[in-house]
Parts: structure tokens; sequence; C-alpha cells
């Protein structure tokens, strides 16, 4: 049965996976602290926290707000720092058989294109996703993926940067997806990442007001799985690249959901949260679906859902 | 830290809407210490995101079992009061930094507020065991709520204050701590934010070194979500595994709006 799959065939290096389940940003640390639990690296790859620039401080508590079927968060992107990162933790990651992918975000487009190079060359890196739906701050805090133009923009900049894989992780927090998709393709991204978290709002009624620190959080787990699904049926119509769907899986029928819409590859994202060996428990699903089914290589799953 | 699949051995309402939990969870109770916790998968399905954090209440005799003292105060304690004797449980644990007693310390004062009662009875317990000497300080709105006296250890000092003046002294119990501080040689305190933002403002921690157990929301429960994130006086610290016991001094109150 095989299971591999290559996200990024135009690229140089390549960014190949044994298997298409991997873990989404921000929900499995840096994996050292899941390393102990189970074999990470049976699964496809990993990717890492949101890192920056500059440790950052993240929002006021409450950070988090359970929903119905889903969850609400505002973490606000604390994390190390790229320093930190490529000091602490590559040199673990580089002993590791699985792929690491470093998740960035920036305020600027030039925040992106810096830690794009300092992240090129590293050992323990096989390639950068990049995080669009930060808020921009020179175009008022609108996220960069919510306009084509500058999704592109730091598509392009953070391509000129590295020769590293480069996925780009696109928000849903846009009026059409599809189009902020062919954007970013245009501009040379090895492979599409997709659905970021929906921006939402949870209010305690107790205290008559918003129950996040910092009012608005993302929408995650499976409330937004339709969505998600949807988005990446869209996209995957759209643009030839490979895509990693994500959003809301937390088991493999949900996964075979996302890869019978187009998608190569998932991210497991809250599901973590409640069941660390969830992604693990989507691998062995997806296995004995083509076990019963009779399914030799993956592939033919891949957008088999599309007629 | 491990994931176990704990059953359930007992599961009693002690006071009214306070549940007594025993799992047979030897992985986590044979390692767990006083100030640990659990994350509890509560549910089956799709509906919860998160796992519940609970403090250890007591392991037994045998480290084979573990208890938990918790409140009924929304879906997932409501399912968990709802368990029956055999069923499994999902547990992830033990989990963060435990209580510290210093070396020389000999009069513990345990502060607890309401459920606040959880975890100091695991730490009364193996306090006594190395031969130091522990007064509890238990307050809680009315008797009812009082944790049952004969199942403290024998030789704990116990000093009650119920705010309705329905047992023991009338008021909060923070308005007795003040009498107990001189003896006191630490002070370990469970409860409300609102109990250590008194015993902030009594300026207790000047004179007697105090321990806290803060409570904020948490994800994963291992220091992966950042969810749980909170800035002390030494910089950011996640409660989940820099915590939840805290220095009372290091917290930054003001800029902490739980
Ligand atoms: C380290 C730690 C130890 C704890 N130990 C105990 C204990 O021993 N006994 C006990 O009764 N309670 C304890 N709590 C509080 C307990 O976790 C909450 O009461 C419980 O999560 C409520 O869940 P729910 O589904 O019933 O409530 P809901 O209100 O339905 O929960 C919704 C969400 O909010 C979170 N939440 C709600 N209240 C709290 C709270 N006070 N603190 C943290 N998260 C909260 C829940 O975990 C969940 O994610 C502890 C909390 C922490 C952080
Ligand atoms: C606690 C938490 C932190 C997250 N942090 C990041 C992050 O740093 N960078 C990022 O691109 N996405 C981040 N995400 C979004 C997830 O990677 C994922 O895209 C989203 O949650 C949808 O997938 P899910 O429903 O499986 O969680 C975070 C999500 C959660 C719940
Ligand atoms: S709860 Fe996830 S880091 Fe503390």
């Amino acid at each position: 049965m095989n299971l591999s799959i290559q996200l990024a065939p135009k690229n140089k290096q390549g960014l190949s996976l044994t298997n298409p389940v991997m873990t989404a940003s921000g929900t499995f640390g840096y994996g050292t602290e899941y390393s102990h639990m189970f074999d990470i690296q049976k699964l496809g790859a990993m990717v890492c926290k949101g890192t920056s620039l500059e440790p950052r401080e993240g929002n006021p508590q409450p950070r988090l707000a359970e929903t119905a079927c889903g969850l609400l968060n505002s973490i606000g992107l604390q994390n190390i720092g790229v320093e930190a990162l490529i000091k602490e933790k590559a040199p673990i990651w580089a002993g590791w058989r699985l792929p690491v992918i470093v998740n960035i975000v920036g305020e600027t487009i030039d925040d992106y294109a810096r830690l794009a190079g300092e992240l090129d060359g590293v050992a323990g890196i096989g390639g950068i996703e990049v995080n669009i739906g930060c808020p921009n701050i020179k175009a008022g805090g609108a996220e960069f993926g919510a306009k084509p133009g500058s999704a592109a923009e730091v598509t392009a900049a953070v391509k000129a940067a590295t020769s590293l894989p480069v996925l780009v992780k696109l928000t849903p927090n846009t009026s059409d997806i599809a189009e902020v998709a062919m954007a970013v393709a245009e501009a040379k991204a090895d492979a599409i990442s997709l659905i970021n978290t929906l921006k939402g709002i949870a209010i305690d009624i107790a205290r008559r007001r918003p129950l996040l620190g910092s009012i608005t959080g993302g929408l995650s787990g499976p409330a937004i799985k339709p969505v998600a699904l949807y988005m990446v049926y869209e996209v995957a119509g759209a643009v030839e690249l490979p895509i990693i769907g994500c959003g809301g899986i937390a088991t493999a029928s949900d996964a075979l959901e996302f890869i019978m819409a187009g998608a190569s590859a998932i991210q497991v994202g809250t599901a973590n949260l409640t069941n660390p060996r969830a992604p693990l428990d989507v691998l062995e699903g997806i296995e004995q679906f083509m076990g019963k089914e009779g399914i030799e290589d993956i592939a033919e799953l891949i957008g088999a859902a599309r007629g | 830290m491990r994931q176990e699949i704990a059953s359930v051995t007992a599961n009693t309402e002690l006071m009214p809407q306070v549940h007594l939990m025993w799992l047979e969870s030897p992985q986590i109770a044979s390692i767990a210490q006083p100030g640990h916790f659990v994350m509890v998968r509560c549910g089956e399905g799709l509906e919860y995101q998160l796992r519940r954090p609970f403090s250890i209440h007591q392991v037994d005799k045998t480290k084979v079992k573990l208890a938990l003292l918790f409140t009924v105060v929304g879906k997932g304690t409501h399912w968990l009061s709802q368990c029956r004797v055999g069923d499994n449980i999902d547990l992830l644990g033990p989990l963060g930094n435990g209580y510290s007693i210093h070396p020389g310390s000999q009069n513990l004062l345990l502060v607890a507020g309401g459920i606040g009662i959880a975890p100091l009875v695991f730490l009364a317990q193996q306090a006594l065991s190395q031969g130091q000497s522990v007064t509890l300080l238990l307050g809680t709105s009315t008797a009812t709520q009082l944790y049952p006296e004969h199942l403290l250890p024998s030789e704990v000092k116990l000093i009650i204050a119920t705010e309705d003046g329905t047992a023991g002294k009338k008021g909060l119990i923070t308005d007795l701590l003040p009498d107990f501080t001189g003896w006191a040689d630490q002070i370990f305190a469970c409860g409300p934010t609102s109990m250590y933002q008194t015993i902030v403002a009594q300026n207790q921690q000047k004179s007697k070194p105090v321990q806290i157990s803060l409570e904020v929301r948490m994800g994963c429960g291992l220091g992966v979500c950042y969810g749980c994130t909170v800035k002390t006086k030494s910089g950011l610290r996640q409660v989940c595994k820099d915590g939840p016991i805290f220095d009372l001094g290091d917290i930054l109150w003001g800029e902490l709006d739980l």
C-alpha cells in the first residue's frame, strides 16, 4: 500500500511525506512535547507553532472558549521567536525522520521575507508554511490573506528569500478563497494549506462582556469542518498545486472527506487537545479504509469525489 | 506524564453538587505529588474540544487509585458526575509543578476557599507523613458545603469559617488568616481568585511565603497551545507547565483579569 505523497513537486528540494497525515500549527507545539507519548515519526509531517522574528507575548486571558463542537482561541501568536527556534528546536528535529515545517507569521511583508531568509538552509527544517491570516499592520490590520494582492505579495517575498518548499496557509476570512488561491499559485507557492480559523466571538452573559480577553478569536474544531471542506473543494478546482486540507479533522473519515475533495494531505489541529493520538488514529484509519476498499495508492483517492 | 484509561471505582455526591470520584489509575497515582493535576476527557464523540483540568485530591496508600473532588458547574463536570463505577475515563497526568515544602518548614498553614480544599488534602497527608504540623483553614459559603472532617487526617488542626455563619466563625476564611500567619513557616492556599487578591491586600506574602494554585482555562495541559499563559514578575509563564502552583507574590494581579 502506498501512502506517500510529494507536496512540492516543482521545488528542487521537494517535500516528500511517507503519508498524508500532518499536525496543524499551534496545536502540537514543537512535537517534542508529544514524542514520548507515541511515535510521532510515523506521521507524514509536523507543522510547528507560528513563529515570528521576535518572541511574542500573545493576548490577555482568557484565551480559550469552548463553543458547540468548536473552540475559540485568541492565543495571539505567542511564540519563542525564530532565533530560539533555530537554536533550540531545529537541532532536535534534525535527528527526526519526519519533515518539520515551520509556520511563520509577520506584521509586514519584510517580516515574512526575513523569517524565510533566516530559516533557509537550517538543518532540521523541511519547509515553511506561511500564515497569511495575520493582521497586516501597514494595511490597517486587515489580514494579508483577505485580498489576493497582499496574499501574492507575501508569497512572492517568501519565495524570493528561501529555497525551502513554501506552503501558503489561507485564511477563510476572505470573500473569495479561490481568487486568493490563484494569486498565491501565480506567485509560485509550492503548495496551499487551508483553512486557518474563522473569526468568532463568545459572550459571558453573567458578566455581560466578551468571554475572550481580546474580544475576538478564531474558531476551529468540528464546527468548521463543512466550511473548510467546501473551501478545499473550491480551491482544488481553481489551482493545480497540491492542497493540504485542515479544519475540524478528528477522525479518518473526516480526513478521507478532505482527500476526496481534492486534498493531497491533511492536518489535524484542535483534535490533538482532547486526543493527542488523534493524528495516529487518523493515519491508521486511512490505512484500514484503503485495505478494506482494496486501494493500492492514496493517489487514487485524491479528488475522488470531484467527478 | 502518562495517558491512562482509568476505571471509576467510586463516585459519590459528598456535599451538594460536589462529587468525590475514585479512579483506578496506577500509572498516574504512583508518581503524583500534591498540587499536580490531571486533564480529564469528558464525554464521547466530538462535542468536547477541551479536556477539563482537576487537581489530584488524594492518592490511596497503595498508589493504585487517585481521587478527584469536583463541583458540578457546567457540562463537563455534569457528565463526570453521572459516571458510574466501572466506567472508563481517559486521563492525562500527572501534570504541573506541584506544591513545594521548603526544607526546614515545620508548621504548614493550608487555606482552602470552597472547592479549593481539593489539592490541599493530598498536601496535608504528605506533610503529616513527613512529621510536619498542619493547620487547615477551611472556608465555605455555608455549613453543608464543608468537606467532612472525618475524611481529613485526624492530626490536622481544622479551623472553619462560613459566610452565613452556619458553622465555625461567620465570615471569610481570610478574616482568620492573620491570626495564624505568625505560627506558620509556609502558607499554601487554594481557592477563587478573589481569595488570593484578599491575601495580597493583607500583605501576608510579605511575612511568610505563600504558594497558590492558579485556575485558568486550559487547552492542552502540556505546554503546547499557550492557552494558559499568565504574566509574572519573572516573565510569561504557562500555568499548566510552570504552574499551577505559584508564589503569590510572583503573579502580576493587575494584569490578570480572569
Ligand atoms: C489546575 C486546575 C485545577 C483545578 N482543580 C479543580 C478541582 O480539583 N475541583 C474542581 O471542582 N474544579 C477544579 N478546577 C476547575 C475545573 O477545571 C472547572 O470547574 C471545569 O473545567 C469546568 O468544566 P465544565 O465543563 O463543567 O464547565 P463549563 O463552564 O461548561 O466549561 C467550559 C470551559 O471552560 C473551562 N472552565 C470553566 N470553569 C473553569 C475554571 N474555573 N477553571 C478553569 N477552566 C474552567 C472548562 O475547562 C471548559 O473548557 C481546576 C482548574 C484548574 C485550572
Ligand atoms: C490553540 C490554537 C493555536 C493555533 N495557532 C496557530 C498558529 O500559530 N499558526 C497558524 O497558522 N494556525 C494556528 N492555528 C490554526 C490551526 O493550525 C488550524 O488551521 C485551525 O485550528 C483549523 O483546524 P482544526 O479545526 O483541526 O483545529 C491554531 C489553532 C488553535 C486551536
Ligand atoms: S494549556 Fe496548553 S500550554 Fe498550558
